[in-house]
């Protein structure tokens, strides 16, 4: 059992890598989140066409798609414990703390290759006019992270039920509602040439007390 | 059986006060006595939300099934206060705006209360051992509570309020008629009374039909 700081640091680490190893074998995940995200996209540009004035509009789709992109795929680093029957043998091996936390970085991680695909491609499907980098990028980076920590705690949650795949995009929405709502405002205020400041450091805060109390909670979530 | 007798008596007399005895603000007119109705409840929503969260940490924290009752009634009923909250407000909002929802920071807010509410209570029926599920729905219910304040934050930056309870609560309650203070108060006690006693109804259920199980 790994329980001092260096070799949980190990733990983490080996889960992330062994996160990434299974992935990668069957690409099952991203592949269904990827084409999940490509769908949402062309759905909504279908129907709505080219925005390339709107930019109020723009970022509320924009973190739609994120959004659903997210809640169609984040729990799947837990569901597929379950689902294989490994659960109990990754409990032998590694801390609570030290799974959940190798299965956040994991989650981080697929969200900057779903964001890397999605996001050029809102770009030049609706037709946006170039946001401002600097900006841009720091709320899609502080977003992902409070989605990453939410979904995170959450799918480590619902994957312990029944109906999970069905339950999660619904538990998870409460807890998402003030990360879209700032992430939302923040998108449009780089857009619209406002001041981004406020809304990052909601983002950066919402992360980090879902991170914390994460930390606390981790222990709490496989005792039978 | 005579502090529930008092308790029934008490809310008869508030409501009949309400109507009969205090009087209307002039711009709100008949429909200030929403008030007596929609803020207690809205209090105890809140209220409840505070007692579940306290009782899932200390069920986290002891492993004692009855902290999970606790939170669980509490939960259920404060969905019950809320859905009452909300639709009154609903009503007073289609009376005074002239429309039954339009996003405003407060009915925002308390929509939010009620997707808490309705998120923890679905999470419950989808587990069925006992301690999983309390275990579970705590861990839930700390989360949510912790995106609470954030969600307060950042709705009335993006949407202007014409709620008005700032006014009521702050600029003009010295001005506030203080026969409308007094049902008020008593209205608000009466809920919170009411309140205690359901949740210590709903957790008594819970602690015989373990009983029962168990035997």
């Amino acid at each position: 059992m790994a329980t001092n700081g260096s070799s949980s640091g190990a733990a983490v680490w080996a889960i992330l890598r062994k996160e990434c190893r299974s992935e990668w074998r069957t690409r099952y995940g991203l592949n269904a989140a990827l084409l999940f995200s490509v769908t949402t996209l062309t759905v909504v540009s279908f129907a709505v066409g080219r925005l390339s004035d709107r930019t109020d509009l723009l970022s509320a789709m924009l973190w739609v798609v994120l959004l659903f992109a997210a809640l169609a795929s984040l729990s799947h680093a837990f569901v597929r414990e379950v689902e294989g029957r490994t659960m109990t043998m990754l409990r032998l091996v590694a801390s609570p703390t030290a799974i959940a936390l190798g299965k956040l970085l994991f989650n981080l991680l697929f969200l900057v290759v779903l964001e890397l695909v999605t996001v050029p491609l809102f770009l030049v499907l609706m037709g946006g006019p170039p946001p401002r980098w600097g900006p841009f990028l720091a709320v899609l980076a502080l977003g992902s992270f409070a989605l990453g920590t939410s979904s995170t705690l959450v799918g480590a949650v619902i994957a312990q039920t029944r109906g999970r795949g069905a339950l999660f995009a619904g538990v998870s929405f409460p807890i998402l509602l003030p990360v879209l709502a700032a992430a939302v405002s923040g998108t449009r205020a780089q857009w619209q040439g406002g001041a981004v400041g406020a809304d990052l450091r909601l983002l950066a805060s919402l992360g980090l007390a879902l991170l914390g109390a994460s930390l606390l909670l981790y222990d709490h979530l496989w005792e039978d | 059986m005579f502090l529930r007798l008092l308790l029934l008596v008490w809310i008869a007399a508030a409501i009949v006060a309400g109507f009969a005895w205090a009087p209307t603000v002039p711009y709100l007119e008949e429909t200030t006595r929403v008030l007596y109705f929609h803020i207690p409840a809205a209090w105890v929503t809140v209220l409840a939300l505070g007692w579940s969260v306290v009782h899932s940490v200390l069920y986290l924290r002891t492993r004692k099934l009855e902290h999970d009752d606790q939170a669980a009634g509490a939960a259920e009923l404060g969905i019950l206060f809320c859905i009452g909250a909300t639709v009154s407000g609903s009503m007073w909002a289609k009376a005074q705006w002239g429309s039954y929802w339009n996003w405003d920071p407060r009915e925002t807010s308390i929509f939010f209360l009620l997707l808490i509410y309705a998120a923890y209570l679905a999470l419950r029926s989808a587990v069925e051992a006992e301690e999983r599920r309390a275990r579970l729905a705590a861990i839930y219910s700390v989360a949510a509570f912790v995106a609470v304040p954030f969600l307060m934050f950042v709705v009335p930056r993006i949407y202007q309020t014409l709620h008005p309870s700032p006014i009521i609560g702050r600029g003009s309650e010295g001005g506030m008629d203080p026969r409308i203070r007094v049902v008020f108060y008593a209205m608000l006690i009466g809920f919170t009374g009411m309140f205690y006693w359901l949740l210590s109804l709903r957790v008594r259920t819970a602690r015989l039909e373990r009983r029962l199980a168990e035997a």
